[in-house]
């Protein structure tokens, strides 16, 4: 078994060694991209094909603008699905420096396991292309700092960060609730996303175990928090205004015991430069609380998820000066109800509520914007910085059972 | 025993006091004479209206939404004041609720067919009102009319008719009498099996009182306190006014105005037939029942009483059921009362109203009631 794996983690590294030893040598600027002319079509690529890939491959085959013209993934069953997701007959690659080869490429995207996102990130900027890549946007702390280096020296590329609640039309409208002040001086976020299984794919053969289920190994994977906590963090990011200054945490593999290495039973609280916190809790054996977060305000409550948001009032004080004019109305009693309902929160014009479209899909119809017609992204850089600082330093203090504090030097 | 100091001073003073605090001092040679003379022959540079800060807050109990607005010098002081009379009111509807199965008042439904239960104080006092309004009133106001509500679907109910068999057996266990009170003991105990006590009549009010009881505790003069509309107390008056602006709502239209009182040092509490009520067969029936023939009362719309304080006004808002004619007995025989019916008039959306005063009426001279159609 344990040959096994080392065969499999070989096999699986192969490409990945290559790239890693890439960030640590000069980099050589590759052809810049024009980019492509307003009514053209976006060409991509994709490297990573599982499951989140094909999520994206099915959003970007309903939008016109994109071309999917090759794919990228090393496990088989993953390369099928990819090339029948996209649905464009797109050239299929097993190293994806490759597919940065070719010149009629103008964007790529990159689903793959967290350890690997840096090296195509770099390498993906540095050969010219518009890059999307998911959340978490890297791994170690380390990478920060060549991210920088070579976004800014390829600023005129994209760089879209897979954080897709930024492009979600209710997450929008919740976010110009919070900066009009629907809910007041937000002071706490609560997250949570509970599930109750075992957070596996499952394995057709055992060889595979590490390549499938990358999230359970520390080696591939920040767990919990970078997979789904990075989702949460970047909307108390959001909602605050700020990035985090300390995080404390706590966790352990609780409940499934099966070898994994990645925490089952996860907390973690983040401090902000005002004050404000953040708490966050996953666990994979009670799903009662699913996943949502709440945004609390000393006016009033924000409660969402994709798909979902309820607005809250506080029963808030009214302090005036001086004596306005009293007018009070009475009448036969008017109930209340205990625990308050809660306002839907939706997008609308005049009388028209507007639809909210699925986050995927918004998210990407953003980057494909952003590639052709230059439209700013709706998560880039520092986003995707902040919120990879947030998840590293974050299952650092869940590690070590210390508070972590972010670097001074940062910004 | 060592007095506890007063938890609150700030803003606690009102400018009256602070100035005889001042002369005080001057007169022991404390102050200046220069600043003796400012205090007593010159204007204050801003008017007590002026110093006084407005400060409004909800908050949802007992079903109702509970609103409490204060005028005072320190809205900090008036928001912790107020942040204690919240408090009060959630302490009594733990106790006194029919909804909530851990209240001292659903024990006493459960167990006090079988034995004498034991009541705190302040809840048999309550009880004992009750049982006076309901003779006084001549059952009209009845906190039995409980099992009576849940047969017509009042009750965290939709609303339905009971068969006459059934409303002959709620009958049964409904009525004032079958409630036995013991003083010395304190004791209650129900003559017939279920029996229940509804308050939902009367601690509205009751809590309204206990909160303009606090107020005047912490030394706020001038405030109000709404139930959920229904009861309402006048303290004082706002700055400048002679008192509280009230708008009693049309008994067809929340957003049109029946009349306009002005009320101070008093209160005022509404029973009417058009939050809860349902229609079946072209009837209308509303949730305020005759405690005697078991049915909706029909013939009235709203009922506004005007008393000296909420509990009465809360627990006589139910005339309702007596109507004009079955009132004025009543009030022939007590004091300081007024009652505002509004009637249905023939036709939809028009009402009639009938304002009946008590016999001997009398209002204390810091009181006012002034009614403007």
């Amino acid at each position: 078994m344990e040959e096994q794996g080392e065969l499999t983690r070989r096999d699986f590294l192969k490409t990945a060694a290559t790239a890693t030893a890439f960030v640590a040598l000069p980099h050589v600027s590759g052809p810049q991209a024009g980019a492509p002319s307003p009514n053209s079509t976006v060409n991509y690529g994709i490297i990573g094909t599982g499951t989140e890939g094909c999520t994206l491959l099915r959003a970007l085959a309903r939008i016109p603008a994109a071309q999917c013209v090759a794919t990228c993934d090393i496990y088989s069953p993953n390369q099928m699905k990819g090339i029948q997701t996209a649905g464009s007959k797109p050239q299929l690659y097993e190293d994806y420096r490759r597919l940065l080869d070719r010149k009629d490429i103008d964007a790529v995207l990159i689903a793959t396991p967290l350890n690997l996102h840096t090296a195509m990130l770099l390498d993906a900027l540095s050969v010219g292309k518009h890059v999307f890549v998911e959340k978490t946007m890297f791994f170690k702390e380390e990478e920060e700092k060549p991210i920088r280096a070579v976004a800014a020296a390829h600023s005129k590329q994209v760089l879209q960060v897979g954080l897709q609640r930024r492009s979600d039309a209710l997450y929008q409208c919740a976010m110009d609730m919070v900066l009009a002040g629907a809910v007041g001086r937000v002071m706490f976020v609560r997250a949570q996303w509970h599930r109750n299984n075992d957070w596996r794919r499952p394995v057709p053969d055992r060889k595979y175990e590490r390549l499938i289920n990358w999230r359970m190994y520390r080696e591939y994977s920040g767990g919990l928090m970078a997979e789904l906590a990075s989702h949460q963090i970047d909307v108390a990011n959001w909602a605050i205004g700020a990035e985090p200054i300390s995080v404390v945490g706590t966790g352990g593999i609780d409940y499934w015991k099966d070898g994994r290495e990645t925490c089952d039973n996860a907390q973690a609280i983040f401090e902000y430069p005002g004050g404000q916190k953040m708490m966050w809790s996953s666990v994979l054996c009670n799903a009662h609380y699913d996943f949502n977060e709440q945004i609390m305000g000393d006016r009033g409550t924000i409660e969402i998820t994709l798909g979902k948001g309820l607005f809250y009032t506080e029963h808030v004080a009214k302090v005036s000066e001086g004596a306005p004019k009293e007018s009070w109305w009475a009448g036969a009693t008017v109930s209340e109800l205990a625990k308050q309902q809660g306002f839907p929160i939706y997008r609308a014009t005049g009388n028209k509520t507007l639809p909210a479209n699925d986050a995927w899909y918004e998210e990407l119809t953003n980057f494909i914007a952003s590639v052709r017609d230059g439209k700013p992204v709706a998560c880039g850089l520092e986003q995707g910085i902040a919120d990879a600082r947030a998840v590293i330093y974050g299952n650092r203090a869940i590690d070590t059972g210390q508070k972590v504090f972010w670097p001074k030097t940062t910004s | 025993m060592r007095r506890q100091p007063p938890k609150r001073i700030t803003g606690l003073m009102p400018a009256g006091l602070l100035a005889g605090m001042t002369l005080v001092a001057g007169s022991h040679g404390l102050l200046a004479s220069g600043g003796a003379r400012r205090c007593t022959s010159e204007p204050p540079a801003r008017s007590v209206a002026e110093e006084l800060e407005r400060y409004e807050a909800s908050h949802a109990s007992m079903g109702a939404k509970f609103t409490v607005a204060a005028y005072g010098r320190d809205p900090k002081f008036l928001a912790e004041t107020i942040e204690v009379v919240f408090e009060e009111i959630d302490a009594i509807d733990e106790q006194m609720s029919n909804y909530k199965s851990q209240s001292e008042l659903s024990q006493i439904n459960r167990e006090a067919t079988s034995r004498a239960v034991q009541v705190e104080p302040s809840l048999f006092r309550l009880i004992q009102k009750s049982l006076q309004y309901s003779e006084d009133t001549g059952g009209a106001f009845d906190i039995t009319v409980g099992p009576l509500m849940k047969a017509w679907g009042f009750f965290r109910g939709e609303g339905r008719v009971p068969s006459a068999e059934e409303l002959h057996t709620v009958l049964a266990r409904v009525g004032y009498q079958h409630i036995k009170l013991d003083p010395l003991g304190r004791t209650i105990e129900f003559d017939v099996p279920g029996v229940e006590l509804d308050l939902g009549g009367i601690a509205k009010g009751y809590a309204v009182d206990r909160a303009v009881g606090i107020l005047r505790e912490n030394g706020i003069t001038a405030a109000l306190v709404s139930s959920g509309m229904s009861s309402i107390y006048a303290l004082g008056a706002p700055p400048n006014e002679e008192g509280w602006k009230i708008v009693v709502r049309d008994p067809f239209d929340s957003a049109v105005a029946a009349d306009v009182v002005y009320l101070k040092n008093f209160s005022m509490s509404t029973s009417g037939n058009y939050n809860k009520f349902f229609k079946l067969g072209g009837r209308t029936y509303s949730h305020i029942m005759d405690p005697h023939t078991g049915m909706p009362v029909e013939n009235m719309l709203a009922t506004t009483v005007f008393a000296a304080n909420a509990t009465d006004s809360d627990a006589l808002s139910k005339l309702y059921v007596l109507g004009t004619e079955g009132s004025r007995q009543y009030l022939a025989a007590h004091p300081d009362i007024q009652a505002l019916f509004y009637l249905p008039a023939g036709s939809e959306k028009k009402f009639k109203r009938v304002l009946l005063r008590s016999a001997s009426y009398n209002l204390p001279p810091d009181a006012l009631v002034k009614i403007i159609q």
